[in-house]
């Protein structure tokens, strides 16, 4: 009969924590380049949210439609934040790798316990936080290349990245705190002898602060229009058919010019109320002129103008008023993709800005803009400013 | 350490209570496209540690044994900046989600914008390690 062996007092590794000699490595590296990339999480979480309720809004929300550009301006930081992050992220995993190798404990006890919980903890947000940045950095190249739905996923991991984050702020609130107040140098300056240090933590920190701040011009100039001739890595330069970028064309929404000709015609419905209007019908009526902004979910936006019917007064054809708080189901021509009827809330569609548009920046709309007429609405974001417009039916 | 833990203990459960409510919200992940998340989950973890972090060791090693002293800070810094910007750009520099019908996205050099920069990088880590190596000498 063979005896059992004996089960060691730790898990062998092949590589242990103090093999690693860099000083530059720790918590005074760790705690510093942590709190700002708690900062970016915290941004990108905030307006990852307020995203996620813009495009499909829970019954207890109303979202504002003022300021115009609010959704602007929040999309445009999550993208921002997510990217400083990256740069942000190597070096706070750097500065903690050798932590990975540390004693694994296997004889039960209460340490043990607490270190397999820290462990677990740390890998979850590791996890939950190079996941959130990858798929949105990926989501926002329009790149998809997994079987999950984006929004859904993102958006639950994002609750999962922040609690982790905040379980690993309350562990390491003592150590974070000590390594802030204490001194960033707290052993002998770098020397040039081989084996020492190649150059102090302060020097690595920004080093890590100059590559934080060229991520975020690298790529801010997707909102930012003046910064579009230096964001070298940003999705788009912000050019594009009348001035504006396109997200999704007609061809690839299935819409064919043959489906927006003379005999295109857009209902109204409210009850048993009906109404259809051709596109004459639509110019014959008052014109209105709004500078609003096309922002996208993918981070770059463009400011634009358009002009066109409001919706109040289509909806007054069919003897609706949108102040009395009904939504408006809006459904386009298209035949594929999601987000091919949208509900329009009843404070966007009573809303003077919100336009059924014909026309951009002069010109009538070209048909990857929407032509016939789409939706234009202050403070929403891109996928809910419906093109091809072919029917708005007032909710009962 | 007392008076942190009040602090710490609300810090500690709404953190819990948000990775839960996000657990809890995957439930609308359909059970075929489990395998995919769970790869994203995994693969982002493994391929950090298992392959971005001891690429980043050996290059650190093999500068400590082959570059001269006064170059190696200068090639931190280099290394820090390069490193962290290149990794954040793999998505335009691939121009993997380009779309033939749609020439608004995607629409910039990006291969040739990381080109120049990594030259302008490597021109000035060694324009540094040569001023360094210079002033160590006098």
């Amino acid at each position: 009969m063979r005896s059992v062996p004996k089960l060691p007092s730790e898990l062998p590794l092949p590589v242990q924590a103090t093999d690693f000699r860099s000083r530059l490595r720790g918590p005074q590296v760790a705690a510093r380049v942590g709190i700002w990339l708690g900062v970016c999480f915290g941004t990108a979480f905030v307006t990852g949210v307020w995203s996620h309720y813009a495009q499909s809004t829970p019954e207890w929300l109303t979202m504002p439609t003022r300021p115009v550009n609010l959704y602007r301006v929040t999309q445009g930081l999550h993208v921002v934040a997510g990217s400083v992050a990256v740069p942000l992220l190597l070096v706070k995993l750097w500065s903690v790798y050798p932590r990975l190798f540390l004693p694994v404990p296997l004889r039960p006890s209460r340490a043990t316990v607490v270190q397999v919980i820290e462990r677990l903890s740390i890998g979850v947000l590791v996890a939950a936080g190079i996941f959130q940045l990858a798929t949105g950095l990926m989501n926002s190249s329009q790149w998809y290349p997994w079987a999950f739905s984006f929004r859904g996923t993102h958006f639950a991991v994002a609750w999962i990245a922040i609690g982790a984050l905040l379980v690993h702020i309350a562990v390491k609130l003592p150590v974070i705190r000590r390594s802030i107040a204490g001194p960033v140098e707290v052993d002998e300056p770098p020397s040039g002898r081989p084996g020492g240090a190649p150059l102090s933590r302060r020097a690595l920190l920004r080093s890590t602060w100059l590559a934080a701040g060229l991520a975020a011009l690298a790529t801010a100039g997707a909102s930012v229009p003046l910064l579009r001739d230096v964001s070298v890595f940003a999705v788009r330069t912000g050019s594009g058919p009348q001035g504006v970028p396109i997200n999704r064309t007609a061809a690839t929404a299935g819409v064919g010019a043959e489906m927006v000709g003379a005999a295109w015609r857009l209902e109204l419905v409210n009850g048993s109320r009906t109404m259809t209007l051709s596109r004459s019908d639509l110019e014959a009526m008052p014109q209105h002129e709004e500078s609003l902004p096309i922002a996208c979910v993918e981070g770059w936006s463009a400011g634009a103008t358009w002009t066109g019917v409001r919706v109040r007064d289509l909806l007054a054809l069919v003897g609706a008023d949108p102040s009395d708080g009904a939504d408006v189901t809006v459904t386009s021509l298209q035949q594929r993709y999601s987000f091919g009827v949208s509900t329009l809330p009843a404070n966007f569609a009573a809303d003077d800005k919100t336009l059924l548009a014909l026309g951009l920046n002069g010109e009538d709309l070209v048909l990857d803009h929407g032509y016939p007429a789409r939706i234009i609405a202050p403070n929403r974001p891109g996928v809910l400013q419906t093109k091809w417009v072919t029917r708005m039916a007032v909710s009962t | 350490m007392r008076a942190q833990s009040p602090l710490r203990l609300v810090l500690g459960v709404s953190g819990v209570a948000a990775g839960l409510y996000g657990v809890w919200s995957l439930r609308a992940v359909e059970w075929a496209d489990w395998p995919s998340l769970l790869a994203y989950l995994v693969g982002g973890v493994v391929l950090h540690d298992v392959v971005l972090a001891p690429v980043v060791v050996g290059i650190g090693v093999l500068a400590a044994r082959l570059a001269p002293a006064a170059w190696r800070a200068p090639m931190v810094v280099g290394l820090v900046v390069w490193g962290g910007l290149t990794v954040m750009a793999v998505p335009v520099l691939g121009r993997f989600g380009a779309l033939s019908d749609n020439p608004t996205l995607l629409d910039r050099s990006y291969v040739a914008s990381w080109a120049v920069g990594t030259v302008l990088v490597v021109l000035a880590v060694a324009a540094a390690g040569v001023l360094r190596a210079r002033r160590v000498a006098k």
